[in-house]
């Protein structure tokens, strides 16, 4: 019954997408407004659709219906609730639906926010949202269809992947795909403003919270999917340059120019083309990005069994979108002369200019690591890897080098800076530099890139606290407030640039997070028989004892180790081997204590001869990456809450 | 003046891009790990001796020694024409037994043996039709090969 219901809702929503599609054409060609309206509607209904085919499958799940196929492959009667409930987007097909979902539920949300404040780009609006969902509802219904009916209705379903039973892996596709189907919102924006050839800041404006929400969503898929790596994988790291970690990424850094760049063009008038070629390129990589997941070219803990066909249909769809806009921007390129130029080198739109240079060749970076190696492999039937060094030798200097931008851009007014009052608002943060570097040494730090990063991180921390500062002081001599009260105040009264500086204290907290824990980490394989101990860094570990466990799915064993530093004991830590009864493959589960200097990471391999092999990390700051998240998260909440009323547009 | 502030930021991006690039295709070479079969592997000439790359093939059955009280395992990876002997120490992933695929990272030496620090196995049941599984058949050699190339 399920089955019938969904199979039902998404191919009535396929036809109306096209229909939906055709009002939007139509519409633009006889400016008619009743067409505009039918597409409109068509969107309305086609979320009202999904929703219901949302709903469909999720009840199958719930109900362990292994009629159907999906069901029967990505859950079982042991799964517990919470990882039924959520094996929705557990494959493919189901990851599929959940991206067409919330691509019809932004655009539903986008036709009726800007309804009344952009009635002429609204036909554009609604063509380009209809096209796309056509195009998913065409993979869905035609080549990944979560409603296939089993051959055999199996008793049991083949159950879960455990790897994916973790919080973690269960909110990380979610918050990616908010992120991705998030930039076709202001692509959309961006297409409608060059298809009517009215390029001017209008577009920016009113997608600059849709590209906010987007890129912080973006942001935390990404994060929550090294912190599953981290977590659950047992290999002490969480970000290994895997081509389909490098696939979100992409997106990611050129959005983040995106981001920026637009501001030049809301104050300054300036970067328009280029504005319009980020937000293609980003939405593009969005695509690429799902290309090289869901298609299976590449190998990685996501690609299991592949299907040629969705690859192919995918790379067409990338194809003709590629074409289409960038052919658009080509033909329409020449409205979006700039009136104006840079004034000077040392201003803000020149340091606006370099830090979308860092982001571009960052990702022109990752895009030859993780596509080099398809390339390779197409032309000459040679298999390579590209490795860590690679990414490591370019991505650091370019770090360095962003971070150092992070804290100069901010200072810098537009058009022109004068040297003498930039040298006079970087003389404390310089300062702040040099003795934070010192104490940096002081404490047993020698290692000169490492050192480097930590100055450059002190010296923009200086200036985000001097900015700050110079904000409360300002309202407090006009107000006459308690200094807290005019901070706050400060802050209130301009949310969107106070809201940016602590987004960049959230991406100096990381980085100091990365350096911490890239370069002094500590990595021990032991074997170890019960009272035998090793050292890790300043703690010494010793194995206790062995003891069984058991859960609702799985059962293993836990090694009991005692974690001592000077004598005392620090924590025991309890890290486990499992055996889930549906798969015939066992998972680590590490044991971790974290603190804000340093986790310790401890994982229990199988016996040798009368030992056990156990391996310790020992990492420093971790703590710091993920800290550091939530203040980027706090920082764009802050900017996204600063609402412009959105104007209506010129005609 | 306006002319000389163009060159001047035309040629401070251009300096970044150089540098980009260099420090890009300077590492990129070294950075390459090329996987081989083992057949392949025998045939490689000199020049790849204490190279890093990663063979891929099945574990034999019966061919694991472990030495116990050590991390050591001896091993041998076959591609069905040749069988390549790999010494390993270190940990092994969990989906590592004797009959599944396996990639080893690692270098050979002059005398032609394969020293792992490194091991990728794959789990080729999942890489195979479900249906395939339920009705118990087992997936052809050549089949596991290619999946392990991916």
């Amino acid at each position: 019954m399920t089955h019938v219901l969904g199979q039902f809702s998404i191919m009535l929503a396929l036809a109306l997408a096209a229909a939906g599609s055709l009002a939007a054409v139509t519409s633009i060609v006889t400016a008619q407004p009743a067409w505009v309206r039918s597409a409109r509607n068509a969107i309305y209904l086609v979320f009202v659709l999904l929703t219901m085919a949302m709903g469909a499958l999720e009840y199958a799940f719930l109900s362990h219906d292994y009629g159907l196929k999906y069901v029967a492959d990505n859950s079982n009667n042991t799964l517990p609730g919470f990882y039924l409930a959520t094996a929705l987007w557990g494959g493919h097909e189901g990851s599929f639906l959940l991206w067409a979902w919330l691509l019809a539920l932004y655009s539903a949300v986008a036709a009726r926010l800007h309804w009344r404040t952009h009635p002429q780009a609204m036909p554009y609006l609604l063509a380009i949202s209809s096209a796309l969902l056509l195009g998913f509802l065409c993979l869905i219904v035609f080549l990944a269809d979560p409603f296939e009916a089993a051959k055999i209705r199996a008793a049991d379903g083949a159950g879960l992947n455990p790897l994916l039973q973790d919080p973690g892996m269960v909110f990380h596709p979610p918050f990616l795909y908010m992120g991705y189907v998030g930039f076709s919102i202001p692509f959309a924006f961006a297409m409608a403003a060059l298809l009517r050839g009215k390029v001017n800041e209008e577009w920016i404006r009113a997608t600059r919270r849709w590209t906010l929400f987007a890129w912080l969503m973006l942001t935390f898929g990404i994060v929550l999917g090294g912190y599953w790596a981290y977590y659950e994988l047992g290999w002490g790291g969480y970000w290994a340059w895997d081509p389909v970690e490098n696939a979100s990424f992409m997106p990611w850094l050129v959005g983040t120019a995106f981001l920026h760049s637009v501001m030049v063009q809301e104050t300054r008038r300036m970067f328009k083309i280029w504005n319009v070629f980020l937000i293609i390129a980003t939405f593009s990589l969005t695509l690429l990005g799902a290309f090289l997941v869901r298609s299976g070219v590449v190998s990685s803990v996501h690609s299991f069994a592949s299907d040629p066909g969705r690859g192919v249909f995918i790379l067409s769809f990338m194809t003709i979108v590629l074409v289409f806009s960038f052919g658009t921007l080509v033909l329409r390129g020449d409205r979006l002369k700039s009136e104006v130029e840079i004034d000077s080198m040392v201003s803000r739109e020149s340091a606006f200019l370099f830090n979308n240079l860092f982001f571009l060749v960052a990702m022109a970076t990752v895009f030859v690591g993780t596509l080099y190696p398809l390339m390779l492999e197409a032309f000459t039937g040679s298999k390579v890897t590209v490795g860590a060094p690679y990414y490591n030798a370019v991505f650091l200097p370019i770090m360095l080098a962003m971070v150092v931008l992070m804290g100069i851009g901010p200072l810098l007014p537009w058009r022109k800076a004068s040297p003498e009052v930039l040298a006079r608002n970087t003389l404390l943060p310089a300062a702040l530099a040099v003795l934070g570097t010192l104490a940096t040494i002081a404490a047993g730090v020698h290692e000169i890139y490492p050192l480097f990063g930590l100055a450059v991180v002190y010296f923009v921390f200086g200036t985000i606290l001097r900015d700050f500062h110079t904000g409360a002081r300002g309202s407090q001599r006009r107000e006459g407030l308690s200094y807290f009260s005019a901070l706050l105040n400060a802050i209130t009264r301009n949310k969107r640039r106070y809201g940016g500086l602590i987004v960049h204290f959230g991406v100096l907290m990381m980085i100091v997070g990365l350096i911490g824990s890239s370069v002094f980490r500590i990595e021990k394989d032991v074997v170890l028989k019960p009272g035998d101990s090793f050292a890790l860094g300043s703690y010494e570990v010793q194995l206790k004892g062995v003891t069984e466990v058991s859960g609702p799915n799985y059962s293993g064993m836990a090694a009991i180790l005692d974690v001592l530093q000077a004598g005392k004991q620090v924590v025991e830590l309890r890290p486990e081997k499992r055996n889930y009864t549906t798969s015939s493959m066992p998972t680590t589960e590490a044991a971790i204590n974290e603190n804000w200097l340093r986790d310790i990471y401890l994982v229990l391999d199988k016996p040798t001869g009368d030992g056990l092999i156990i391996k310790g990390y020992l990492n420093p700051l971790v703590k710091w990456i993920w800290s550091g998240v939530m203040v980027i998260g706090l920082g764009t909440a802050l900017s996204l809450w600063q609402r412009r009323r959105l104007m209506k547009e010129q005609a | 003046m306006k002319t000389k502030r163009k060159w001047g930021i035309a040629g401070s991006v251009a300096v970044i891009l150089a540098l980009a690039g260099w420090l890009g295709y300077s590492s990129f070479q070294d950075a390459l790990v090329y996987f081989y079969t083992p057949s392949e592997v025998v045939k490689l000439d000199d020049k790849f001796t204490g190279k890093r790359i990663r063979v891929g093939g099945i574990v034999e059955k019966g061919s694991m020694v472990m030495t116990a009280g050590t991390m050591k395992i001896d091993f041998r990876l076959s591609d069905g024409e040749t069988v390549l002997p790999v010494a390993f120490e270190g940990v092994p992933p969990d989906l590592f037994k004797e009959g599944q695929g396996a990639v080893a990272e690692g270098f050979r030496d002059q005398n032609g043996n394969f020293h792992a620090d490194l091991i990728m196995a794959k789990h080729s049941e999942d890489y195979m039709p479900i249906q395939m599984k339920r009705e118990g058949k087992s997936m052809p050699k050549e089949d596991i090969l290619k999946t392990l190339k991916k």
